[in-house]
């Protein structure tokens, strides 16, 4: 096994001995990252009624689910009504202040039983957790973007919000406001050099997932098949009075 | 099992592969239907030119700065806790993985689909070491039942009819499966999920690593690469150096471009961007992380003919479009990577030798070069290699000669007149209905598969001074 030096020492060794194929640069970073995402932001809280409609149509294609509710109440009125649908009695969701809001108070009069994934990853909080994720039929989420010309979800990891939960459960229900639509994967670029920049996340292990639909396959004779490892049916919920 | 393909010659791997009426549909259905989901997401996305330049330039400029970039991953990676492994070759790369699973005492290993894992043939080391790898792409898990190798970068088990499938399946769990893709997905659903529960290792490779970030990211449609790095207690990521790339803006510039070539897709419904192990107070991640950075060959290219194919993303947009491809399929290239640019890959991996046969399995019509998401210029490279495998008497003596009789006669005019004026008399006994259908002696071989036009009456120049 060669060590580090040894390995790096080969490479540049090689690299050096060209000048390569012809000039090139590697795309042009933000210059300042915090700037350009407040500048998206302002963007954003102009046009978010076109990227909402443009993420409705892309999500809807790749066979996503759109709600549309006006507040709390509403919210926990399609997820009762999804867990009806669904026969389901077990839900597990993101850590209440994760999610910006707490569906135990609504949900749990309903006779449903909620696992909330705990703030923190002590052993025995994690393999509730754990069981709990590897056995419910439906896991609510938040979103921290949700991108308007791919239609896609984009969650990031953390305390309190796991990625099983959108990942185990036949069914997975992000919910997000107006505040976390972006309209280019441009955009999205800009937003993870921000996250990277900020001190508190850069030391952070963070998955970053972005979700594009149901998980599918057609690798059985090009049959498209929903549900392979993933979620059968993924749900977008826009709470317009965020 | 590829090197136990690559035994016979590669026209006897072909033959096979022409006689299979299966494989011939199955080829022909799926590289069409990839071909078009490609062209119509390219034809509503106006700036798709202008990104695949893009690209194009961002791997171009990486290699330039190759060391810095891997260097940069390394430390990033160490500083979130993860562990970064130095091999030099496959061997190395496998040793590594090896060592990891006595140590941790791994039983069973899920793994998502790599074809650097296949490149090294991680699946027979780590069974003959104890360990049960198990393979939980659709496609790839089912020809780890049939114990055979992707015959596709993306779509591995093209070549296998839902009938065999259900065979497959029924026997690994003891009951009669219907040959119904739904259902047979939703048995393979229920068993992989106990296993990515059960499992102690995942191992994935990677599609980019990010160097700012320390990022590896993982693009699939079926959320097995989700589970595989964020259930089992450790993760192994394995990739080729040529993966890094320098940020998270050029990341996005890739993503923008990968699935549309590969599937069509805008985006593949995963992509997941992992950063090492898990971090104080998160529920979920791997206790560990190692990534292992595999050379295996690459960096001999770095300043080699083959450099340009450093830039390949695994999209297999050249495998549906080659004529060759479409024809044969995957297995006959006996290799781990097929189609154009696995041609290129084995050259560079496994050197000239291996590919003796294969450099000759391409018309050089330039479809590759067309669609490739990052504009490599396969048919040139492939010219430059049969040109070499000719320089290093590589090539064998009887198409070596041919070539420089061809030359001798080509680059004078004198003798290039005389030998067809020679050729207008020799051919004549063999001239039936227009064409040269079967020749004797060395050119038989030739004509046993096709027609030859043959030497015309008047040369251009005899029938140019007659028109004027």
């Amino acid at each position: 096994m060669a060590t580090r030096a040894e390995f790096l020492e080969r490479i540049r060794r090689e690299v050096r001995r060209t000048p390569g194929l012809f000039p090139a640069s590697a795309a042009e970073r933000p210059p300042r990252p915090a700037e350009a995402r407040a500048a998206v932001r302002r963007q954003m809280a102009e046009r978010w009624p076109e990227a909402l409609e443009r993420f409705r149509q892309e999500f809807e294609r790749v066979n996503g689910l759109f709600h549309r509710a006006a507040g709390l109440e509403e919210v926990a009125g399609v997820i009762r009504d999804l867990a009806r649908e669904k026969d389901a009695h077990e839900l597990i969701t993101w850590a209440s202040a994760e999610l910006g809001l707490d569906l135990r108070g609504s949900l749990e009069s309903q006779g449903l039983s909620i696992v909330a994934a705990p703030a923190d990853g002590r052993d025995d909080a994690r393999g509730r957790y754990r069981e709990a994720a590897a056995r419910a039929p439906i896991g609510v989420t938040g979103a921290d973007f949700a991108l308007a010309e791919t239609g896609t979800l984009i969650l990031l990891s953390g305390p309190g919000r796991p990625h099983s939960t959108s990942l185990l459960p036949d069914t997975h229900v992000a919910i997000f406001g107006k505040d976390r639509l972006l309209e280019t994967l441009e955009q999205v670029g800009i937003m993870l050099e921000a996250l990277h920049l900020d001190a508190a996340r850069s030391m952070s292990g963070s998955v970053v997932s972005f979700i594009t639909g149901p998980s599918r396959t057609a690798d059985i004779e090009l049959t498209l098949t929903r549900g392979v490892h993933g979620p059968k049916e993924v749900h977008a919920i826009f709470v317009e009075a965020r | 099992m590829s090197n136990q393909a690559s035994t016979k010659p590669f026209a006897e791997r072909a033959a096979v592969a022409l006689r299979d009426t299966f494989l011939q549909e199955a080829l022909t259905i799926a590289t069409t239907k990839f071909i078009g989901l490609r062209k119509d997401s390219f034809a509503g996305f106006p700036q798709g030119e202008a990104l695949r330049d893009r690209a194009r330039a961002i791997k171009e400029a990486t290699l330039q700065r190759l060391d810095d970039y891997l260097e940069r991953l390394a430390d990033n990676v160490e500083r979130l806790g993860g562990h970064v492994h130095w091999a030099t070759t496959g061997d190395e790369a496998r040793e590594t993985i090896l060592r990891l699973c006595r140590d941790r005492r791994v039983k069973m290993a899920v793994k998502s689909k790599s074809m650097a894992t296949e490149e090294i043939e991680l699946n027979d080391a780590l069974e003959q070491a104890g360990v049960v790898p198990v393979e939980t792409d659709l496609g790839e898990y089912i020809i780890q039942l049939a114990h055979e190798k992707p015959s596709h970068i993306i779509a591995p088990a093209i070549h296998k009819t839902k009938g065999q499938v259900a065979d497959l399946f029924s026997r690994e769990v003891g009951q009669r499966l219907p040959a119904d893709p739904e259902v047979l997905t939703a048995v393979a659903r229920k068993e992989l999920r106990q296993k990515f529960l059960q499992a102690d290792m995942g191992i994935t490779g990677a599609n980019f690593a990010v160097a700012d970030t320390g990022t590896i990211v993982l693009v699939t449609n079926e959320g097995n690469g989700r589970m595989v790095t964020s259930l089992p207690r450790i993760h192994v990521a394995v990739m080729g150096i040529e993966k890094v790339i320098p940020s998270m803006t050029d990341l996005m510039v890739f993503l923008a471009i990968l699935a549309r070539s590969a599937t069509g897709q805008k985006l593949s419904v995963y992509t997941t961007l992992v950063r090492g192990p898990r971090q104080a107070r998160e529920v979920e991640g791997p206790e560990e992380f190692h990534l292992i950075l595999m050379d295996n060959g690459r960096s001999r290219q770095i300043a080699g003919e083959l450099r340009e194919a450093l830039y390949c993303l695994r999209c297999g947009a050249c495998l549906n479009v080659c004529p060759v491809y479409r024809q044969i399929g995957g297995h006959a290239y006996g290799h781990t990577y097929p189609g154009p640019i696995g041609i290129l890959l084995t050259a560079m991996l496994k050197g000239d030798r291996a590919v003796k046969e294969l450099a000759h399995a391409s018309s050089l019509c330039g479809a590759c070069h067309e669609v490739c998401p990052v504009r490599i210029d396969i048919p040139r490279m492939l010219i430059e290699l049969r040109h070499r495998l000719d320089r290093e008497r590589i090539a064998p003596l009887a198409e070596r000669l041919v070539f420089k009789t061809f030359r001798r006669l080509l680059t004078s005019p004198a003798l290039f007149r005389l030998s067809v004026a020679l050729g207008r008399v020799a051919q004549r006994p063999f001239v039936r209905n227009g064409r040269l259908r079967s020749l004797p002696l060395v050119f038989a071989k030739w004509t046993r598969t096709r027609d030859l036009p043959p030497v015309a009456t008047q040369t251009f120049t005899q029938r140019w001074k007659g028109l004027r």
